[in-house]
């Protein structure tokens, strides 16, 4: 029997209060230490991140899908972690690692295009999916509420 | 599930990469460029997360590339940023990659070397804990506030334990460990004094700002998320906090900070709460008293008082509620209010509770008519799973018509095991026994609640006869209105003055209770006031 692939989905708060650049650098940061650490684990997923909040899917077996997630509790960047899923599912919905930016405001979207393209992340990967129009309100709320 | 690996590469991997994952000390692995690409678990904690990708000068300034790498093994000592010292291990993995092991340095892996610590965690053991807080003490370091000691209780690990099972109790107790790990300095010592209880000596602070710092960390740390085995858990912590003081020994400053936690505790579980003079008085004060309290049932210490509550319609009473009253010899009369608490701390209400029932029972019985008796009931009997039998023994002992027995029950009852409580109520219910909502607007005041259970009987918290405003008013009038048309009752309680009764005729309440309608008397004063007062004719 090859090991079950579970999705673990979380919604946290970010406490890093940085201006624009540094926030910049941080998410590159966390960007590149993630994708290295997902490699290594055979993790893919999707992060999606703003000004207020980052909300990330994890899928990869239950030992290290457990353990990232246990590495990304100890992080400090932020809190108020919620747990929204953690069940087995059939196929990953990210075969490849992908991220993308979820905000408001077009000058900050066009500041980490970039980014998000370099990525691969797409936004299709999501669609037809809940999941992506709870985690996408979830994200917009929060800058809402950080403006 | 053993399987061999030998004809299984990809389950080699895992494994070797479990076993790194599993060491307590820090590995590193550094590519060509001399980039980590490697942490395990202990070198993500030790060093910050997400590290892959900085060097490993990044980490340790005073490490130097040696610029022609050998094909042997070297070992060096390395100084963190932060000043913590390491033996390291550098050995070639070929391909210009390189595995670095790293140890705590000398002095620090005296207290942490492996028959010296907690086999399941890896923490200092009590002994070498208390051996290092007596060096910390006697050292040269004298000034008040430089050294801390945080105590710490998770919240609910019993329920997991209990839940779960003790594997996954064992594999939460190691997450907090590497969480404390996280959140600690080299400095620090960390000690697992048994079960879920753990202890901290900070050292070398600055003051309470740095001790403080720790606490909310832990709290919040410690709070986070668990996933375990695919089960994801939720545990809180208590933290207690002490801080050196002039002529304090490591006994004392363990016991203050152990204080501490037990009032972060008191205070409602995940917080912490930092040691104050006084402390230690009012343990021993509540103490005393609940020594006291476990003897006041065979002493015969406790009485009932009796207040009269009557029927606006008739004006004539219909019954009394049963008001416990404490005599203690030296203490004097003691209020509901100073021990009613620490008898629901330490479980004594259930016992005290069923000596109330009983001795209510059998005194309604003796009363003339119809009259009915009320009782409180505290939440915690609800819990105790013997409330319906209490109540059923109560009554037929006493030979007391269960419609004359009227239980008292506080929203609080209702808001834990909410499936489990409206159970017994129905059951209670079945009995024929009356059920009232008791102190209504001062907790929650849900109407969910009023919907759950059909009440007989809403007693509305004094406050809002004695406020008089228009708020007040307007908010009897509310629940009155609203008692009415549910089919409830509505008793309104602490009614002292004529121009009070006034105001709750006109509010269509259906009952008052006060000291304007009769004071709580003594059980043989009933039958007195009995005969200058018109008894109601109940007939339902």
């Amino acid at each position: 029997m090859s090991a079950s692939i579970y999705r673990l989905v979380y919604y946290s708060r970010n406490h890093v209060a940085l201006d624009e650049v540094a926030f910049a650098a941080e998410v590159d940061d966390i960007l590149a230490k993630s994708r290295a650490n997902n490699v290594r684990d055979g993790i893919t997923g999707a992060l999606m991140f703003n000004a207020g909040c980052f909300a990330q899917v994890l899928e990869g077996p239950l030992d290290v899908v457990e353990a990232a997630f246990e590495r990304i509790q100890q992080d400090e960047r932020h809190g108020e972690v919620s747990l929204l899923t953690l069940e087995p599912i059939e196929r990953r919905s990210f075969p490849n690692w992908a991220m993308g930016f979820v905000g408001m405001s077009d000058e900050t979207a066009s500041r980490f295009a970039g980014v998000a393209a370099a990525s691969g992340f797409d936004p299709a990967h999501f669609d037809g999916n809940d999941l992506h129009t709870i985690l996408r309100n979830l994200a917009l709320e929060e800058e809402r509420q950080a403006a | 599930m053993k399987q061999d690996v030998r004809h299984n590469p990809e389950q080699a991997v895992t494994s070797s990469a479990r076993i790194l994952e599993s060491l307590q000390h820090p590995v590193l692995v550094l590519d060509a460029a001399g980039e980590l690409i490697y942490a395990n678990a202990t070198a993500a904690g030790s060093f910050g997360g997400w590290i892959v990708g900085l060097s490993l000068t990044d980490i340790f300034p005073d490490y130097l590339r040696s610029p022609a790498a050998g094909d042997h093994p070297t070992s060096l000592r390395l100084t963190t940023q932060k000043g913590e010292a390491f033996e390291a291990l550098l050995s070639p993995l070929g391909e210009g990659e390189t595995c670095v092991s790293l140890w705590p340095a000398a002095a620090v892996l005296d207290e942490r070397t492996p028959e010296r610590a907690d086999d399941l965690t890896g923490l200092a053991l009590r002994n070498p804990f208390m051996a290092a807080l007596d060096h910390a003490l006697a050292g040269a370091d004298n000034r008040a506030g430089s050294l801390a000691v945080l105590c710490l209780d998770l919240d609910r690990f019993k329920v997991i334990n209990d839940t779960l099972g003790h594997g996954i109790g064992d594999q939460l107790l190691k997450k907090v460990a590497d969480r404390l790990r996280t959140a600690c300095r080299r400095e620090d010592l960390i000690a697992r004094f048994g079960g879920d209880e753990f202890v901290i000596l900070q050292r070398g602070i600055t003051g309470v700002a740095d001790a403080e710092r720790l606490a909310a960390r832990l709290v919040d740390l410690i709070g986070r998320t668990y996933v375990l085995n695919g089960h994801t858990v939720n545990v809180g912590v208590s933290v207690g906090v002490a801080l050196r003081d002039a002529g304090l020994q490591s006994r004392d400053l363990l016991r203050n900070a152990d204080l501490a936690l037990y009032e972060a505790k008191r205070a409602g579980r995940g917080r912490y709460r930092f040691f104050e003079q006084g402390m230690d008085l009012q343990l021993h004060e509540r103490r005393e008293l609940e020594i006291d309290l476990r003897r006041a049932l065979a002493l015969k210490q406790f009485e009932l008082a009796y207040q009269p509550f009557l029927d606006l319609s008739t004006d004539a009473v219909i019954g009394f509620e049963a008001l416990l009253r404490w005599n203690h010899p030296v203490r004097g009369k003691v209020p509901p209010l100073s021990f009613i608490s620490v008898a629901e701390e330490n479980g004594l209400i259930v016992k005290i509770g069923e000596w109330v029932l009983m001795t209510a029972c059998m005194a309604a019985a003796s009363w003339p008519g119809d009259l009915i008796v009320a009782v409180n009931v505290s939440p915690l009997q609800f819990k105790a799973d013997t409330l319906l039998t209490t109540v059923s023994t109560a009554l037929e002992r006493s030979g007391l018509a269960p419609e004359r027995l009227e239980l008292e029950i506080t929203e609080g009852a209702l808001l834990a095991d909410t499936d489990n409580v409206l159970a017994t109520l129905h059951s209670l219910r079945a009995l024929g026994v009356k059920i009232s909502m008791d102190d209504f607007g001062t907790g929650y005041s849900s109407l969910s609640y009023l919907q759950k259970f059909p009440f007989n009987k809403i007693k509305i918290d004094r406050s809002f006869v004695s406020g008089g405003g228009a708020d007040s008013e307007a908010i009897l009038r509310a629940v009155s209105g609203l008692g009415s048309n549910l089919g409830m009752a509505i008793t309104a309680e602490g009614v002292e003055t004529a121009e009070q009764l006034g105001r709750i005729r006109e509010q269509s309440c259906t009952h008052v209770q006060g000291y304007l309608t009769g004071r709580p008397m003594a059980p043989d004063q009933v039958e007195l006031f009995l005969q200058e007062q018109p008894i109601a004719q109940v007939t339902n």
